[in-house]
């Protein structure tokens, strides 16, 4: 076991391996939430199986569990990589994945029976709060030294993401989770919604955000064998990320009455937002400029570029949703999950899922057991998810229009029905995907096939 | 600009917290935490229903803030920041699958809330709430004076009402089963209580009806109309036997008047809420014509006083005629 422990890369795998399994829970737990919404007497009486106890724990496990574990794992493997050295720490490397999927193993364990401070993305107890921040502490130590104890002089673009992104969430977190109330994790009164959307919206900006930048940086030139198009892009699109992210929070209440000045700031930063992310995009699309083709052919490439378009998606679609005139009509409806969906699966989880399949062979010395299966993958989740977008949001532009015109809520329920069969529907797809894709990593890492002596990628390359 | 571990690290840090003092920092030094004037604090068994709504993720469906374009139920009273005074959490909610809850105290009766939320398709057949029956009897009244005390002082206005009425219409109800409706039609004003059903009784009126029906009101006054519906052993007084108004027309003629109103209004006290948020003119007077068509055998609808048809209407002629000439010997 100690050997395990010191083997390299073997956190970065054991990270990897744990994102694909919370992704077939999280899948499952949105099966359950998506049936629910339909059929809200399916499973009746069971506890832990109520839509207000398993849509936390479907959130957070796909956030936390799928994209953030994965996301490190990947990070994990590059940080050494990209720096010609070893991880400073293999131990403490798997210290931090301890606490991690701690955390992330208290949403089934704990929200199912009540378990839960109940704000929205900040939903972890006080103790699971605790085990992440030590997670989190552990990683910005084994990063920051293995930066020190570098052989690379420079530092690349992935490396900057990957370091910031711990130092961020690890002042991030304890904020937003008000994490010097242990009983609550909340402030009394209305500023407790500014703490709540400040990690609320920091989560996917600041944890997520960075690590499948950083992930989509590391991926894509390598395949299409081209340098980075940019060092100054790449330089604007970091230090525009932080500086306008942690600002666009309140835009969840924009309509509460939170001080108009809040309001007015992050309506601003919301819609400047497009700079930092058209900036990344931009850089990354020409660096693949002209070498579509390999992207393409290279089915973990692919999803990672599947993933890039769905962050450009998003990020025009997000500052449109911020502004005032717009989310009369959006806010409080589908409209915003189908946007959540194409944010965290679109960008956070395909980058994810692309990268994992990249780093996957040159981690464990093997080729991936088959690339047709991450195609299937690529394909399910790309139906699924595109089909989720359209229903909810259409689903949402009829609820909303309905509420702006006078309907009541009620009223308008049973006008989502169809909408909400076809999104359950579209669910089978995902969960189908992430059930290859853990079939896939089990055929690849089975013992069965260790029968020549195991060589690290780089070596091998 | 080269990035050095340094400038990484420490600007990474720099801007990171400059930037959040903007939008943490400030607010924390400058908002104040003041009761507005409905604001009142809540009780011991209302904070354990809080934490009840908290841990069981009730505001992932229910928002508690109603903003400047809202209609719905509630729409009354536009948040303001002293109605979350001290409390914690005051989650405000990012989606509305069910109505917004910010004054949802005293908008239905006491024994309406036990029944919801033992399962919510008792009271709100279309509702896609989960039931809660697997919560303690006590959780269930503590989650309902919560919900009662959400609206402050304006929830306790509403209360007070609700039980004022509650009262009498229990004293009615003992009366037994003609003097309680005699009671419930006094409450309907004069001008309505003359007033046939403008609206004629068609088939395709009658289907409409019998939709709304079944979304609003099949499960408390059972689909025969006898009130008998799953709700009914919450409920006191239970829902109102439809059966029984064939030999309590007014002047042995009308009916419609008494329904629109009822429906429209509600009868506070007891479990039967208003529609009018819901439904505008022509479904309510369809639901009446449903009602006295289907339970009553009866519909005053097109009687006279009838005015000038309105260019749409057909050559409807009502064929029901009215009880008393069915009685007569």
């Amino acid at each position: 076991m100690t050997n395990l422990f010191q083997k390299p890369q073997s956190a970065a795998l054991a990270f990897m391996v744990a994102g694909a399994v919370w992704f077939v829970v999280g899948a499952v737990y949105g099966m359950f939430s998506a049936i629910h919404l339909v059929a809200p007497e399916f499973l009746p009486h069971v506890a832990p199986l109520v839509f207000g106890r398993e849509r936390p724990v479907h959130v957070n496990t796909m956030l936390y569990g799928f994209v953030g574990t994965m996301l490190v794992g990947i990070g994990l493997y590059y940080l050494p990589a990209l720096l010609k050295t070893r991880l400073w720490s293999e131990p403490l490397a798997w210290m931090a994945f301890v606490f991690w999927n701690l955390t992330v193993l208290s949403g089934p364990l704990g929200f199912a029976f009540g378990f839960t401070q109940g704000r929205e993305y900040n939903e972890y107890v006080w103790l699971a709060d605790i085990s992440l921040v030590l997670a989190v502490a552990c990683l910005i130590v084994v990063t920051a030294l293995t930066i020190v104890n570098r052989r690379e002089p420079q530092l690349y673009v992935s490396i900057w993401y990957f370091m910031a992104t711990f130092l961020w969430t690890a002042s991030n977190y304890p904020l937003g989770n008000v994490m010097w109330h242990p009983a609550t994790g909340a402030m009394p009164g209305l500023i407790d919604s500014l703490f709540l959307w400040f990690w609320g919206h920091n989560l996917p900006g600041l944890l997520i955000t960075p690590l499948a930048t950083g992930a989509a940086y590391f991926v894509i030139p390598r395949v299409t064998r081209t340098p980075l198009n940019s060092h100054t892009l790449s330089l604007l699109g970091f230090w525009f990320l932080i500086a306008l992210y942690s600002h666009i929070g309140g835009h969840h209440v924009l309509q509460s009455p939170i001080p108009n000045w809040l309001k007015t700031v992050s309506v601003v930063d919301s819609v400047s937002m497009v700079l930092p992310v058209s900036i990344v995009v931009i850089n990354l699309w020409l660096t693949a400029r002209g070498f579509g083709g390999r992207v393409w052919n290279d089915p973990p490439a692919r999803l990672v570029m599947g993933g890039i378009v769905w962050y450009i998606i998003t990020c025009i679609q997000g500052p449109l949703q911020s502004l005032p005139f717009l989310q009369r009509v959006t806010h409080f409806n589908n409209w915003t999950v189908g946007h959540a969906h194409i944010a965290m699966l679109g960008f956070g989880g395909y980058i994810a899922l692309g990268a994992m399949w990249h780093v996957l062979p040159l981690v464990s010395g093997r080729p991936v057991y088959s690339n047709k299966l991450i195609n299937l993958q690529f394909g399910l989740i790309t139906f699924g998810l595109t089909g989720f977008f359209i229903v909810l949001t259409m689903a949402g532009l009829v609820q909303g229009s309905a509420w702006h015109n006078g309907e009541t809520v009620l009223r308008v329920l049973p006008q989502l029905s169809p909408f909400m069969v076809m999104r359950a529907a579209l669910g089978i797809f995902i969960l189908t995907a992430s059930l290859v894709g853990l079939a896939n990593l089990y055929l690849t890492l089975r013992p069965a096939r260790q029968e020549e002596p195991l060589l690290r990628g780089e070596e091998a390359a | 600009m080269k990035m050095t571990p340094a400038f990484l690290i420490v600007g990474a840090l720099l801007v990171f917290w400059a930037s959040t003092f903007i939008i943490v920092g400030l607010p924390s030094m400058t908002m104040k935490d003041n009761p507005s004037e409905i604001w009142r604090p809540l009780s011991p068994l209302e904070r354990e229903g809080h934490r009840l709504y908290v841990k069981n993720g009730c505001s992932y469906c229910h928002s508690l803030f109603i903003r400047v374009n809202d209609w719905d139920i509630g729409a009354e009273r536009i948040a303001q920041a002293g109605d979350y005074a001290g409390i914690e959490p005051a989650i405000l909610g990012s989606e509305r699958t069910g109505p917004d809850l910010s004054q949802e105290g005293g908008e239905h009766s006491d024994d309406w809330n036990i029944a919801h939320f033992t399962n919510p398709r008792y009271t709100t057949p279309i509702s896609v709430m989960p039931a809660w029956d697997f919560l303690s009897r006590h959780e269930i009244q503590a989650l309902a004076a919560y919900v009662q005390a959400l609206g402050g002082k304006d929830a306790d206005v509403r209360q007070k009402r609700q039980r004022e009425w509650k009262r009498q219409a229990q004293a009615a109800y003992a009366g037994g089963v003609d003097r309680n409706i005699e009671w419930l039609h006094a409450q309907v004003p004069e001008v309505w209580r003359r007033m046939p059903n403008p609206y004629p009784a068609t088939e395709a009126a009658l289907q409409r009806g019998k939709r709304l029906y079944q979304q609003l009101c099949i499960n408390c006054h059972s689909p025969i109309g006898d009130g008998n519906g799953p709700a009914q052993p919450f409920l006191g007084p239970p829902p109102l036997n439809f059966t029984i108004l064939r030999r309590h027309l007014v002047e042995n003629r009308y009916i419609g008047g008494i329904f629109y109103y009822q429906i429209m209004n509600g009868i506070t006290g007891t479990a039967m809420p208003y529609f009018k948020k819901h439904l505008e003119s022509e479904k309510i007077w369809d639901l009446a014509n449903y009602l006295a068509v289907s339970f009553v055998g009866y519909t005053d609808a097109n009687t006279e006083p009838r005015g000038i048809d309105a260019s749409y209407e057909g050559e409807w002629q009502n064929p029901y005629p009215p009880p008393a000439v069915d009685q007569a010997p």
